[in-house]
């Protein structure tokens, strides 16, 4: 290899370099011109929850206890449950809630019935199984039963309207008892 | 072995003594790729007019890799390898070492060294050295590692020093010396000796692990015995006159070895013992002590006018998909194939819910099935799993317990089950019929398969037992592979059919 080969392609990887590190610090130096969230009462403490997401072989759930900002109001909370399932897992386990689940509304009555509307790709996101239906309403289900102890059963709903099942083997029309062995 | 050059320089070369072994039964040794492709390195890099040179070795280097890589498990294997003694020490070929672990070699021209990781190990040789690397323990061996036509030959000795995990497959040298054989951890099982000593009928096992060996089942029709290990032999013994084993065979698939046995009516009680020779099963007329009893028969045969067979989906709704597969064509497939096989074993009257490719509501199917006064409803599909590595079967059923809904309506002890859920009056039966179901498909290689008690969509309504029975998980290569095999469905189809069979007789 030619000495000047070997210099071009020592300054292209100098170049090359310099650029990411340019990248690297410009999107930090963001970050920090941002600053963070301003504190707030609900953003005042972390409080851990349990969230439940499908075992790699698709045989069972496993738990995941992670801290999450204090939220104030049963919307809130749920919200925030629903979008750490959506999100996934950040150690063992798979997210199985259908990409862009979120909480569209939530209400709980004086019986203990929570109905939790789910956004449109709760269901138009679905492709698995019965087994995977079975997992994803099992992660919720685990998931509310650790999380929101004032609600005895759920109702799925998915923007609104209700929803006979997942994909076609298990039903939801009904209302789950969260105590079921899910 | 760089350029095929084999041996210490100065060295004699060396001897080729085959072992007398059948031709046929010879098993051609493959020999790491690497050493049929050597990788020339340049000698000076810095040399003008070698960057051509540089960039073939690379890639030569590349390619090396590659083949190296692939698993020698790849090729196709029979369990024995023969042994050649060459300089008068008995050697295996580091092909068939590999082949016989299900083993990757990786061949080091440079060093010398060939490295095979297999089951979790790492084992290095060093071309001309007399001793090797167990991961990271030296261990002796009876004569130098050498090479042979262009292949690594290892002495037998290495079979001492191999890793003995509890599931790890283990090598043993054949009588005689001149082959090697793979045999599994837990061992092998040799088929049933049937004996009469005195008023008792004695079958004997042989298996290296007696006293793992469970009795699965104490019903004189189904006498089961399970070992775990691999079966060594195909056939059962002769049964000889006046015995109370009336005929024995061996289950196909699942784990280990499951051998069961008819009994004649007159048995009564069974000792499982341990012997010498390995695993003592004897039968006897009248209750002695230390015996245990057979288990009492079943009620009796359950009524068996009608079979529902309902193909899951249809029309718009294709279930899962995967290429080459959707779910509700196999379905459909799979009750046309499993009609006649229920007919024809049964002599009940066996009915479709859609026998083509429509859309068909659930209250229409459940209708179908409660019209015809169903004595069983089978609901067929076909599992999709594209999140997880989830295979096998699941057979779906109503739940023992009523439902809070049905709990609700209860008063002065009547429980009123809303009609969606009447399934569930009939949660006993379905929950034996996904027990027998499920362990015929283990039985047969076709699992795993587990129960879940939950109400299936397509059960609601249904006034009969039944279940939902994912019968294989599409997104998994090896059941797709299965019921896409030109007698898969036909297998599968054996398979449901002799659960139902079971059930029906009720014993």
């Amino acid at each position: 290899m030619s000495r000047l080969v070997r210099i071009a392609l020592a300054l292209a990887l100098a170049a090359l370099l310099g650029v990411l590190a340019w990248r690297a610090a410009g999107r930090h130096g963001l970050v920090r011109t941002t600053g963070t969230p301003a504190a707030d009462s609900a953003m005042a403490g972390l409080r851990p929850v349990a969230l439940w997401f499908a075992d790699p072989g698709g045989d069972s759930l496993v738990v995941e206890v992670r801290d999450l900002p204090e939220q104030e109001g049963l919307h809130a909370r749920l919200a925030q449950l629903v979008d750490a399932l959506a999100r996934g897992p950040e150690r063992r386990g798979l997210a199985v809630l259908p990409t862009g689940t979120g909480l569209v509304h939530a209400f709980l009555d004086d019986r203990g019935l929570l109905t939790l509307d789910l956004s449109r790709p709760f269901t138009q996101g679905f492709h698995g199984g019965s087994r995977e239906e079975d997992l994803v309403v099992g992660s919720l289900v685990r998931t509310l039963r650790a999380n929101v102890p004032e609600a005895k059963r759920v109702l799925f709903t998915c923007a609104g309207a209700p929803v006979g099942s997942l994909g076609g083997h298990l039903p939801l029309d009904r209302p789950i008892e969260l105590h079921e062995a899910f | 072995m760089s350029a095929g050059a084999p041996g210490r320089p100065g060295a004699p070369p060396a001897k080729h003594t085959p072992a007398p072994s059948p031709p046929a039964a010879r098993t051609p040794a493959p020999s790491p790729p690497a050493a049929r492709t050597p990788a020339p390195l340049p000698r000076s890099p810095r040399a003008r007019g070698t960057a051509p040179a540089f960039a073939l070795a690379i890639l030569l280097a590349l390619a090396t890799a590659a083949c190296t890589a692939v698993p020698a498990a790849c090729a196709s294997t029979p369990a024995t390898a023969a042994v050649t003694r060459v300089n008068g020490v008995p050697c295996l070929g580091a092909g068939d070492l590999a082949r016989l672990l299900d083993g990757s070699l990786w061949w080091r021209a440079d060093l010398r060294k060939l490295v095979l990781r297999a089951q979790g190990h790492r084992l290095t040789f060093t071309v001309d050295a007399p001793v090797m690397l167990v991961d990271d323990r030296t261990a002796r061996l009876d004569g130098p590692v050498c090479t042979l036509g262009g292949e690594v030959q290892v002495p037998v000795s290495v079979l001492a020093v191999l890793p003995r995990d509890s599931s790890a497959v283990r090598l043993v040298l054949e009588a005689g010396g001149t082959r090697v054989r793979a045999t599994p951890a837990a061992g092998w099982v040799g088929a049933p000796r049937v004996a009469l000593a005195g008023e008792l009928t004695r079958v004997t096992f042989t298996t290296a692990h007696p006293e793992d060996a469970r009795v699965g089942g104490r019903v004189r029709t189904h006498f089961r015995v399970w070992f775990p290990g691999a079966p060594a032999a195909a056939g059962g013994d002769t049964l000889p006159g006046g015995a109370l084993v009336r005929s024995c065979g061996r289950l196909a698939g699942g784990d280990g070895v499951t051998w069961e046995f008819s009994l004649d009516p007159a048995a009564t009680s069974f000792r499982r013992s341990v012997s010498p020779e390995g695993v003592v099963v004897e039968f006897s007329r009248t209750p002695l002590e230390g015996f245990e009893p057979l288990a009492a028969e079943g009620p009796g045969p359950r009524t068996l006018r009608v079979i529902v067979l309902d193909p899951g989906h249809g029309g718009a709704d294709a279930g899962t998909s995967v290429p080459g597969a959707v779910e509700k064509d196999l379905a459909l497939r799979l009750a046309r194939v499993l009609a006649p096989e229920l007919e024809r074993r049964t002599g009940a009257r066996v009915l479709l819910t859609r026998d083509a490719d429509r859309a068909v509501s659930q209250p229409d199917r459940a209708e179908t099935a409660n019209r015809a006064r169903a004595d069983l409803v089978l609901s067929l599909h076909f599992d999709g799993a594209p999140l997880t590595r989830a295979h096998g079967a699941t057979a779906w059923c109503p739940p023992l317990e009523a439902s809070e809904d049905a709990a609700a309506f209860s008063s002065s002890g009547i429980t009123l089950t809303p009609w969606r859920d009447v399934a569930v009056r009939h949660a006993m039966a379905s929950r034996a019929l996904a027990d027998i179901v499920t362990r015929v498909l283990a039985v047969r290689g076709l699992g795993p398969a587990r129960v879940r008690e939950r109400l299936p969509v397509s059960l609601l309504g249904v006034n009969a037992p039944g279940i939902a029975l994912e019968c294989a998980t599409l997104t998994a290569p090896d059941d797709l592979a299965r019921v896409g095999a030109p007698e898969g469905l036909r297998t599968l189809a054996s398979a449901i059919a002799d659960g139902v069979q079971e059930w029906a007789r009720h014993e």
